[in-house]
């Protein structure tokens, strides 16, 4: 059931066998689900990468804690931008290829992928921005 | 290329072509999605991150004076706080009693408020130390951590700071007294401003060793000062303050959302406290007296006092009131504490 999907894939031309595979439930289903976790990937990455981020930042914290205040900022603001450039970097990485994947999906006709593969992208994108909405919607009450 | 018919009777080719001009359109909008998202958040956490470090840094004030600029004998005092043992610096001031005996048996920890230190000019701290031990009250007056001459760090607003005072509770009674002929304290008790009230209360929560507390001019939460303050402080629109104290948790390990005295107030009970604060305090409005106190009496065994200063800005109960801010602070004290017995 994979292997013409992943024939289409790799093949720049449509492949036929593709269609009737894809029109049948299951397949269909499969390839959704193939679909969208390709476009989760990056968000995945970035996750992943942010929890890392953190978890180390609080042990460069913990490390330099007896070095003084002035240390332990360093350490852990070091720690913290750097891992967040990282991850941007391994996101934007994660995003080309996720794109170039979509791309020969689209050459091999695998319709049903490239549609879940962008809706889990446009789902990312809201993902990676909801902070900044939670931040906007939430209520604040500020002391008079 | 062959125009193989799908069941469902769309032709492969038509489907493809239609999905390309389409999944060009809705390529460009998603990277567009992605784009715009990422550079939001970006530069959200970038700000945030900003904000955080100008929140927790205060540079250190130095102490502009010492007792004995008001006539009183000190000495300087060097004790660890409790549990990551910051070292801090501080006065131990003893007790004058009316005979001129020296005392240290009702000793009263003093706690300055937020960047400042333990002479604090703006709120008097200096004199009202000197005051109180005047009127037969020892006092060990100190830095909290990343203030006067205590050890640089965080200024977490209560967070860690409540570490501070129960250090100087240790001191008290296991480290190595200034005036070891004066004995170690009978009884311990505590005065806070602002901040330092905050940070009292927090303390006095899981420290049953201060007996009794004047709280003056202490906040209920520190989240609607922040969600007020960070604002002005940072010139930067509302939203960023949620960033800017979750950047501060995961850089310097300090939970704002933890600093709320009001939640523990009631744990204090039966052991007295005496709230104060000034009718015209525009930085912490009157009404976080009145939760506090509330919150406070919700005990049932609670003994709570408070006092509106008529007229008084904020921490600036004891510039106001003078004489009678330390009439009813040492009314309170003796009432709860009773009399100095070294000198009988």
């Amino acid at each position: 059931m994979q292997l013409p999907q992943r024939k289409a894939v790799s093949s720049p031309s449509i492949d036929e066998s593709n269609a009737p595979a894809q029109s049948s439930a299951f397949p269909r289903k499969s390839g959704a689900w193939h679909g969208a976790i390709a476009g989760l990937i990056p968000l995945i990455l970035l996750i992943v990468m942010i929890v890392v981020v953190f978890i180390l930042t609080a042990v460069a914290r913990q490390l330099v804690a007896a070095s003084g205040f002035f240390a332990q900022q360093q350490a852990a603001l070091m720690v913290l931008i750097t891992g967040l450039v990282l991850a941007v970097g391994v996101y934007i990485v994660a995003l080309v290829f996720t794109f170039r994947r979509v791309a020969a999906w689209k050459q091999g006709g695998a319709v049903v992928q490239v549609r879940a593969a962008l809706w889990a992208l446009g789902v990312t994108a809201l993902l990676v921005v909801l902070p900044v909405l939670l931040a906007i919607v939430l209520p604040q009450q500020p002391a008079p | 290329m062959s125009s193989g018919r799908s069941p469902s009777g769309t032709s492969t080719i038509e489907a493809v072509a239609v999905t390309t001009t389409e999944g060009h359109r809705v390529r460009r909008v998603i990277v567009t999605l992605l784009t715009i998202s990422a550079i939001l958040t970006f530069a959200y956490s970038a700000l945030s991150i900003y904000i955080a470090t100008q929140l927790v840094y205060a540079p250190q004030k130095p102490i502009y004076a010492t007792p004995a600029s008001l006539g009183l004998i000190f000495r300087y005092v060097t004790f660890p706080s409790r549990e990551d043992h910051l070292q801090l610096r501080g006065w131990f001031i003893p007790g004058v009693l009316s005979s001129g005996r020296l005392t240290s048996q009702r000793t009263i920890i003093m706690v300055h408020g937020v960047r400042t230190n333990r002479a604090d000019k703006g709120a008097g701290l200096l004199k009202l130390s000197v005051e109180l031990a005047r009127h037969g009250f020892a006092v060990l007056a100190f830095d909290m951590r990343g203030s006067g001459e205590s050890q640089p760090a965080p200024l977490s607003l209560g967070y860690f700071e409540q570490r501070d005072v129960l250090g100087a509770v240790d001191f008290l009674r296991s480290g190595r007294l200034p005036f070891p002929e004066l004995g170690r304290p009978r009884v311990i008790t505590g005065w806070g401003v602002s901040l330092g009230a905050a940070t009292m209360l927090l303390a006095a929560a899981q420290e049953p060793a201060i007996r009794a507390i004047v709280s003056d001019s202490a906040f209920t939460d520190i989240i609607p000062i922040l969600e007020r303050e960070v604002p002005k402080g940072s010139h930067l629109p509302q939203l960023f303050t949620p960033g800017a104290l979750f950047a501060a948790r995961a850089i310097y390990g300090v939970d704002f959302y933890a600093v709320r005295p009001v939640d523990v107030v009631a744990s204090i009970a039966p052991r007295p406290i005496f709230f104060i604060q000034g009718t015209r305090d525009a930085f912490i409005p009157p009404s976080n007296m009145g939760d506090l106190a509330t919150a406070a009496r919700a005990a049932p065994n609670a003994n709570v006092q408070t006092w509106l200063v008529p007229g008084a800005t904020h921490a600036q109960s004891f510039n106001t009131a003078g004489k009678e801010y330390v009439d009813r602070v040492v009314a309170f004290y003796t009432a709860t504490l009773g009399q100095d017995s070294s000198g009988t």
